[in-house]
């Protein structure tokens, strides 16, 4: 035994002597994004002779492994990629490098993103911190099939009076998901899981009902009408018109029961359209298609925008070939590229790139998702508010609170929140 | 002790003291080296007003931070959850792995098979457990429900039910480290003396008998040693719920080592998480000193 | 060989337990071998089956790295762990070194949860330049085995190997030949399992293993828990990443084998 032991020793002095080069060194989510980026680096490298190296980990991990890095004067990370509810902290902390003159020496052209990324993932107070990496909004995955079927269309007509159709207004799809629950199947599957999956889901139920975070003050708004409506209403869609569980799905369960085609809709993320179109994960490829998440009326979206940036941190050991490798990763070719490859774009260039919509035909309609989507409350305490959102709502869906009562206790921590922050007055 | 009489009492004595430092120093050196400033530096953090967004010293709060950790409802709230978890992991897992290891003690064929399959989830990653019993607990996909189907029963809202969700994560945690008690258990038994057991067969005492007049008082420390040890990490459990229900639903499984992560990372204010911290620490070291004096007070 | 209750008994019994242990792990050796689409199919379907997830745990995702980073750093951070804590062990079991005091402070540290240890390791480590090492991973990694092993250790001392020494001491012997000549082999079963448990806590260790590893220090739990992302599970590679690092354990058994048995025949010894 003791033997083998000191064998293994032998073995591992052997690999602790680790090469020193400096390459660009960037932590990463294994998201499909990160996989196009890893497909087309050796361009850059073969270019600039840069090494780059991207380091995959959990999304939920991230954060932790990000800011004992961030914290120190001197870092492992070139370049990161930054959640949008992690900006407001990252900002407030100063841990990223303001890229504005960088921008200007290099003429680096900033306007063709959707000015709604670069709110989100872009700008902070006017000073540019981050170039818009991939979008992740929310967006209504519904079942084209069902709506297309006669006799479908034949008993929503007797029962509501109207036609089936793709919704219009949100009304209309509480309709259908009511409608479509029976016999085992699901008009919406949701995902309780808190905090995130279930904050993130809620959200796009809030803005669908016109409601929104704050007023223009930072004065919370969340117990009002509207937002008690939405909440009733989720708890409603999880309790009566989704399976049994939903309360505690993440996003992959609830994919799930979306992909294997027992459910009518799902509100996800809208990277997952293309995963329903891969046999090896979904039984209902060709059948699902993606929109916003409607409004109120017609013309108003109910969906939640979501987006990744990148940055160069202020502890990045070589900001200089970070941002060499920025400008190469975001340029119109490679941005390009990406979106070919099956990435989320967040330029318009991209989405009306005519390539680009001969491969993907409902990338306009991804483009109105953008454009019609609302922000979560960006502020430094963010993922605080999230917590807070995700435990209450969870409270309110496991029949443990009334909806007016926890979004009263989320209106209380929220104000205290935005206080600390110097938000609200 | 070896106690040697005579005059050379003292002289043994203090060379026996000397051994035994000598024998301590290198562990404790590489722990002062690596541990002491760790713990130094959160007792130190612990008293100020620190957090990651203004990481500095400049504010010293006192006992500040204890009070608002003690008079936190949510942080009391998840120190209570955690204790009836790990009453229940260590209690079950505990009569599993003691049942466990007194038959592997017993038998020699398929020994290292039976021992080899237990091993298994022990090298699995809390994590892995976790995704992969998720996907077993699918209420709708899962194969565990339609097992239970199968047999008439309704499909069970396995983590998405503030009643069951505790019990889920038990089952699972049962499951996963069950076996790191038989493994210490079952070297405690194998290294029991033969002859009080031949002793005891000549005088007629049944098994049921042996087990408790000779093998439970020499298991004692390797007992309570194998509790406390299981005790400590099932207190800092985070991992798995991380994975499986972040705390969910509600607030049914929020332990007190994710909030106390939480605290950390994602609120961001190390000074009350370190405080937090303390007095878990203060907690299960006034249980380990009890344990402790008891495990003393039988030998 | 005659058929006895008693002999049946511990059987069936282990049988049921092995069972209930197994089963999970050969569904998920059924998942490694299908597609997400067929994993969760209910009711469950043979679907299509074939070795295309083990093919892409190795191409698309540097399995072999993480296995074998995991497996330097395990073994190392056992060897180095085991001898200090056996010496350590035996100290505080023979001698009361340091008092109850130092041996309660030994595992006082454990009882802080790893994420307020980390930030000021990660400061320690980044400042003596070993961030993201091999040997940081390793170091890191002491602080949890050594306070444990050495508990483990200590109710092994105190069984009664130490009349056998007093007689060796009589014999001439010094206090190191009583110590590696009849204390240790005495409490053989007790240092194998604590090997095995201090292998496996480090081999799992997953917090200062995210903070402090980097891309070429990744080990095996972080690299696994990256196949759970935003845009979804991959739980049929996830499948195939724990089959394949379950299979050491099937080069493990011929060394079970050995020393479970010769473990028995120690207790007899003496």
């Amino acid at each position: 035994m003791l033997k083998q032991l000191l064998l293994g020793s032998v073995m591992a002095l052997g690999f602790i002597g680790s090469a020193a080069a400096e390459p660009v060194n960037i932590l990463m989510e294994g998201v499909p994004d990160t996989e196009y980026v890893k497909a087309l680096v050796p361009e850059f490298t073969k270019e600039t002779g840069i090494e780059v190296n991207l380091e995959v980990v959990n999304y939920a991990e991230m954060h932790t492994k990000l800011v004992p890095q961030l914290v120190s004067p001197k870092g492992s990370y070139s370049a990161i990629v930054v959640d949008f509810y992690w900006v407001g902290e990252f900002a407030k902390a100063g841990w990223m490098q303001p890229l504005d003159d960088r921008i200007k020496a290099d003429n680096f052209d900033t306007s063709p993103y959707i000015p709604a990324m670069m709110d989100l993932v872009g700008k902070v107070n006017g000073t540019t911190y981050m170039l818009p990496f991939y979008n992740y909004a929310m967006g209504l995955t519904y079942r084209t099939d069902l709506l297309a079927d006669a006799k479908n269309q034949a008993d929503f007509k007797t029962k509501y009076g109207m036609d089936l159709k793709v919704p219009e207004t949100w009304d209309e799809y509480q309709k259908q998901v009511e409608f479509f629950t029976k016999d085992g199947f699901y008009g919406a599957v949701n995902q309780g899981l808190r905090p995130d999956p279930i904050a993130m889901e809620w959200s796009n139920y809030l803005f669908a009902n016109g409601g929104e975070y704050h007023d223009a003050d930072w004065k919370p708004t969340l117990n009002t009408p509207a937002g008690v409506k939405a909440l009733e209403q989720y708890t409603n869609s999880i309790n009566k018109y989704g399976p049994v569980g939903s309360a505690s799905f993440g996003f992959d369960e609830a994919f799930n029961v979306m992909a294997q085609g027992k459910a009518y809709s799902y509100i996800t993320y809208n990277f997952f359209r293309t995963a329903y179109d891969d046999p090896s994960k979904s039984a209902v490829v060709g059948k699902v298609e993606i929109m916003p998440v409607p409004g109120v009326s017609p013309d108003k979206g109910g969906s939640l925008n979501g987006a990744w940036g990148w940055a160069i941190p202020k502890s990045s050991p070589n900001p200089d070939d970070a941002w060499t490798f920025l400008k190469w990763v975001e340029s119109k070719e490679i941005t390009k590229k990406r979106a070919l490859a099956g990435g989320s774009p967040t330029r318009t260039d991209v989405f009306d790139d005519a390539d680009v919509l001969a491969k993907y035909p409902y990338y306009p309609a991804l483009k109105k998702l953008l454009l019609t989507s609302h922000n979560f409350a960006v502020f430094t305490y963010t993922p605080q508010l999230v917590e807070v959102l995700g435990r209450e709502l969870s409270l309110a869906v496991a029949g443990e609170k009334t909806p007016a009562d926890a979004l009263a206790a989320v209106e209380v921590e929220f104000t205290e929140l935005a206080k600390k922050d110097g938000k609200l007055k | 002790m070896i106690g040697i009489s005579g005059t050379g009492a003292n002289a043994a004595d203090r060379r026996d003291r000397r051994f035994g430092y000598a024998m301590a120093t290198p562990s404790l050196l590489v722990l002062f080296l690596i541990i002491l400033f760790p713990v130094i530096s959160a007792l130190f953090t612990s008293l100020h007003d620190y957090t990651l967004i203004a990481p500095n010293f400049d504010t010293f709060t006192g006992l500040t931070n204890f009070k608002l950790a003690l008079g936190d409802a949510e942080f009391r709230h998840s120190a209570w959850l955690t204790l009836r978890f790990v009453i229940g992991v260590v209690a079950l897992e505990f009569l599993i792995g003691f049942a466990v290891a007194l038959m592997l003690n017993k038998v020699e064929r398929f020994k290292p098979i039976y021992y080899a399959i237990l091993l298994c989830p022990l090298l699995m990653n809390p994590v892995i457990v976790g995704l992969i019993w998720r996907m077993f607990l699918h209420p709708n996909l899962g194969i565990v429900n339609y097992l239970l189907s199968t047999i008439g029963i309704d499909p069970v809202n396995w983590l998405g039910d503030t009643k069951i969700a505790i019990w889920t994560v038990i089952l699972v945690d049962i499951w996963h480290q069950v076996s790191f008690m038989i493994v210490l258990l079952l070297a405690g038994l194998s290294s029991l003396p033969k002859e009080p057991y031949e002793a005891a067969r000549v005088d007629g005492a049944n098994a049921f008998q042996c087990f408790i007049h000779i093998t439970l008082p020499m298991m004692r420390t390797v007992i309570v040693v194998t509790l406390l040890i299981r005790l400590i990490f099932a207190v800092k459990t985070y991992d798995l719920i991380y994975i499986m229900t972040r705390g969910g639903p509600g607030t049914a499984t929020d332990f007190v080592s994710y909030f106390i992560y939480r605290t950390a990372f994602v609120s961001l204010n190390v000074g009350e998480a370190s405080a937090m911290s303390i007095i878990l620490l203060t907690a299960i070291l006034g249980l380990t000193v009890y344990l402790y004096r008891y495990m003393r007070s039988i030998n | 060989m005659k058929l006895r209750w008693s002999n049946i008994v511990p059987h069936v019994i282990l049988s049921v337990f092995s069972l209930c242990i197994l089963l999970p792990l050969i569904w998920v050796l059924r998942v490694s071998l299908t597609d997400k689409l067929t994993a969760y199919k209910i009711p469950p379907e043979i679907g299509h089956l074939g070795l295309e997830n083990y093919v892409e745990i190795f191409s698309t995702y540097p399995f072999e790295r993480w296995f074998l980073n995991s497996l330097v750093v395990a073994l190392a951070a056992t060897a180095i762990s085991l001898p200090l804590a056996t010496a350590m062990a035996y100290a505080f079991a023979r001698f009361n070194t340091g008092g109850a005091f130092l041996r309660l402070g030994v595992l006082a540290s454990q009882m802080l949860p790893p994420i307020i240890l980390v930030l000021p390791l990660f400061t320690l480590f980044f400042s003596t330049g070993l961030m993201q090492t091999h040997m940081g991973l390793i170091l890191s990694h002491l602080t949890i085995s050594l306070p444990f092993l050495s508990w483990m250790l200590v109710s092994f001392f105190e069984g009664d190997s130490a009349s056998l020494e007093e007689a060796a001491r009589i014999d001439g012997a010094t206090r190191w030949q009583a110590f590696i000549k009849i204390a240790v082999p005495v409490a053989a079963p007790g240092i194998l399992a604590a090997g095995l448990l201090g292998f496996i806590l480090s081999w799992n260790e997953f917090l200062f293993a995210l903070v402090l590893s980097g891309a070429s220090s990744q080990t095996l739990p972080i690299g696994l828990a990256s196949m759970e992302t935003h845009a979804g599970v991959e739980i049929a590679p996830l499948a195939a990443a724990t089959v394949v690092s379950l299979l050491p354990i099937f080069a493990l058994l011929p060394f079970l084998r050995k020393y479970l048995i010769k473990g028995l025949s120690l207790g007899a010894l003496k």
